[in-house]
């Protein structure tokens, strides 16, 4: 008898540890039929084979994926945004841009609002209020104002050369987008925002100057 | 006596895991438990069929528990207490706009979305069983307390039944035992001579049985290890650093798009290079408000120190607010890998297709670590293109127009002006018909 209950408790116990054993937690991806098909042995986007790897990396760092060839125009695309990224503490280049008028002479404002949409409105809004969901009164994560768009003068009066080259190379917390947004796409982004900063105007004169160089997340006081 | 926690640590700390951990449960209740639910009658299929409904058609805009593109769900059967009037709601939103009901009209001036009409994709018994789900449905564990301590399992009955099914199976052992003791006392007893007394391990009757079930529960597991083989659905991968999509896509609403924005233009969805993680990492550089990030495996996270992993990947420092080190990528590992002799177009399907990234990549703006949500098998590819419907321009001229060519030829059958169709027409002279 027993023999009988010790060779039960036995199974019991190894049932209970083999239930318990076993998760749905997958951190490999599993055996495949064939390997070489599911796992491409051509060149993919990001692969890289294992012999390569350390000279890649310490050839191009982060920048990995690589970019075009500088100063190099993709067919059909827009003519390039001359002016370069001032230096730290200069402001030449971001006073000379005031001057650089909008090439766009039509687009698609429904794809222009989407642009504006997905890359934009997380901080500065939906409404370019710049009260987006990241900064929400600022009980959000992003602890510093983004620029309202339409509430306040310095950017309603500021000139579309000067908004392109600050998403383009980015301003004081705001980074670069230049590598989510093509030409084409930037200037579209930011006639959608002068779009709108002209339906929301009132009647009210707008201020003749922005002052050049204003710190773009200073808070937002009508708030 | 020692308590079992001190006797067997491991054993004790699964037994733990296995009752606290969810998908430990979850891996339960689909496997061991499916042998017993069928003795048990399909209690809780229907539940779960709602919440598969759920997930495939209303939740990308609506979440049980909260107000995402649409109003959060949860009670939908209280504020709206006519089931017909809902059902025309699901089927025919617009209609019922039209019809000038009050609350729905305040729906849709709060909301400024309207319902998307499914018309007879879901049927009225469907539709119920979604809102059973949905009224039934428990929220997310909440984020556990400062002492650490796991939030409680929630109530899961199969797991209860499974168990019942195993006492009630080592019961009748136990009286079958029982009885032939009992028998052959009184077998004795009557002076009746007891044939040798077999031992259950060596009795025909307990071998057959044993055997059979070996073999069932065996069959299952190979039948289903072979169909798997070969599919990573489930995988979850540990990644460089614990990027939480729920934090990122879920609580602060960052537009999938902002990140993965070549799936609009390309194939592939791309990774984002580090610069598009410092546009917001930059300002921001500590994980405090969010909910506690806890481990598939039941470990907690650092938010704020998965962040300075970012910062040592970028070469940035936080203090001075520039870009000292040296940069190199983050190895992240490839989740969705799709064979090579198969073409998938990102573009194609969110631009043309229209569909939500949700569709195929589960509830991603949840998940804290990412998994492979759909089979990605080719009959999970064939089943979608069998039934999702191409949507023909309308009289706007907003939808698809790839395939108005079709529609033309229809319309110019029935009005007669074609009498026929011919291979050419549909592209049979195309070069790479023969040529490829």
């Amino acid at each position: 008898m027993t023999r009988k209950i010790s060779l039960f408790s036995l199974i019991l116990v190894a049932l209970i540890a083999v239930a318990a054993g076993c998760s749905d937690i997958k951190r490999e991806p599993g055996r495949v039929y064939m390997p070489d098909m599911a796992y491409s042995r051509a060149y993919e986007t990001y692969s890289v084979t294992e012999a390569e790897r350390d000279s890649l990396f310490s050839k191009y760092g982060a920048h990995f994926s690589n970019t075009p060839v500088p100063g190099t125009v993709k067919r059909g695309a827009m003519f390039p945004f001359l002016l370069t990224k001032d230096a730290p503490g200069d402001s030449t280049n971001y006073v000379a841009s005031k001057a650089v008028k909008n090439p766009l002479t039509s687009m698609d404002t429904v794809e222009a609002e989407r642009l504006y949409l997905v890359n934009c409105a997380i901080c500065h809004g939906p409404k370019l209020d710049g009260n987006g969901p990241l900064y929400k009164d600022g009980s959000g994560p992003f602890s510093a104002a983004p620029a309202n768009l339409t509430g306040k003068a310095q950017y309603t009066s500021m000139p579309e050369g000067q908004m392109y080259y600050s998403v383009t190379y980015g301003k004081n917390k705001m980074g670069s987008y230049a590598s989510q947004l093509n030409t084409q796409q930037r200037w579209m982004v930011i006639a959608y925002i002068k779009s709108k900063q002209a339906a929301g105007k009132t009647g009210a004169a707008a201020p003749a100057a922005a002052p050049a160089g204003a710190p773009a997340v200073a808070k937002d006081s009508t708030k | 006596m020692l308590p079992v926690k001190e006797i067997f640590p491991q054993l004790y700390q699964q037994t733990v895991n296995m009752i606290y951990h969810r998908p430990v449960v979850k891996w339960l209740r689909s496997h061991i438990l499916l042998l017993s639910t069928l003795i048990l009658t399909g209690n809780g299929l229907y539940a779960q069929d709602g919440h598969a409904l759920f997930q495939a058609n209303c939740a990308s805009c609506h979440s049980p528990f909260k107000d995402v593109i649409g109003p959060a769900l949860k009670g939908v059967s209280e504020r709206i207490p006519d089931k017909n009037l809902l059902h025309e709601w699901v089927h025919n939103s617009n209609k019922v706009l039209a019809s000038g009901n009050a609350y729905f009209k305040g729906l849709y001036a709060k909301y400024n979305t309207p319902m998307t009409a499914f018309g007879s994709q879901l049927s009225d018994p469907e539709i119920d069983a979604i809102i059973k789900y949905v009224e039934t449905a428990q929220p997310p564990g909440p984020p556990p307390t400062a002492n650490g301590t796991t939030p409680a399992p929630e109530e899961d009955n199969t797991l209860l039944y499974g168990i019942l099914t195993l006492i009630l199976a080592i019961i009748m052992f136990v009286m079958l035992q029982v009885n032939s003791s009992l028998k052959k006392l009184s077998d004795d007893k009557e002076g009746i001579p007891a044939h040798e007394p077999i031992p259950f391990y060596r009795n025909k009757v307990y071998i057959t049985f044993g055997i059979l079930v070996l073999f069932i529960v065996g069959g299952y597991f190979l039948t289903e290890g072979a169909i798997g083989l070969g599919r990573t659905k489930n995988y979850q991968p540990v990644q460089p650093i614990f990027y939480s999509h729920k934090v990122h896509a879920g609580i602060n609403q960052i537009s999938c798009l902002y990140c993965h924005g070549n799936a609009w233009e390309s194939k592939h969805a791309t990774v984002p290079s580090l610069n598009v993680c410092m546009n917001c990492h930059a300002a921001i550089n500590e994980y405090t408000q969010g909910p506690k990030l806890i481990r598939e495996d039941g470990s907690e996270v650092n938010g704020t120190a998965e962040i300075e992993k970012l910062y040592s990947y970028t070469g940035y420092d936080p203090k001075t607010g520039k870009y000292t080190k040296p940069a190199k990528p983050v190895e992240w590992v490839k989740i969705h890998n799709l064979p090579d002799h198969v073409f998938f177009s990102h573009a194609q399907h969110i631009r043309a297709g229209k569909v939500q990234c949700q569709t195929c990549h589960g509830p991603i703006q949840q998940m804290d670590e990412v998994k492979q949500f759909a089979e990605l098998s080719m009959g999970w590819c064939i089943n979608c293109h069998r039934t999702t419907k191409v949507n023909f321009p309308d009289s706007t001229g907003a939808g698809n127009k790839f395939y108005s060519i079709y529609e033309r030829f229809h319309n110019d059958l029935k009005s007669g002006k074609m009498d026929s169709v011919t291979v050419e027409s549909i592209g049979g002279t195309e070069c790479q018909k023969c040529h490829y």
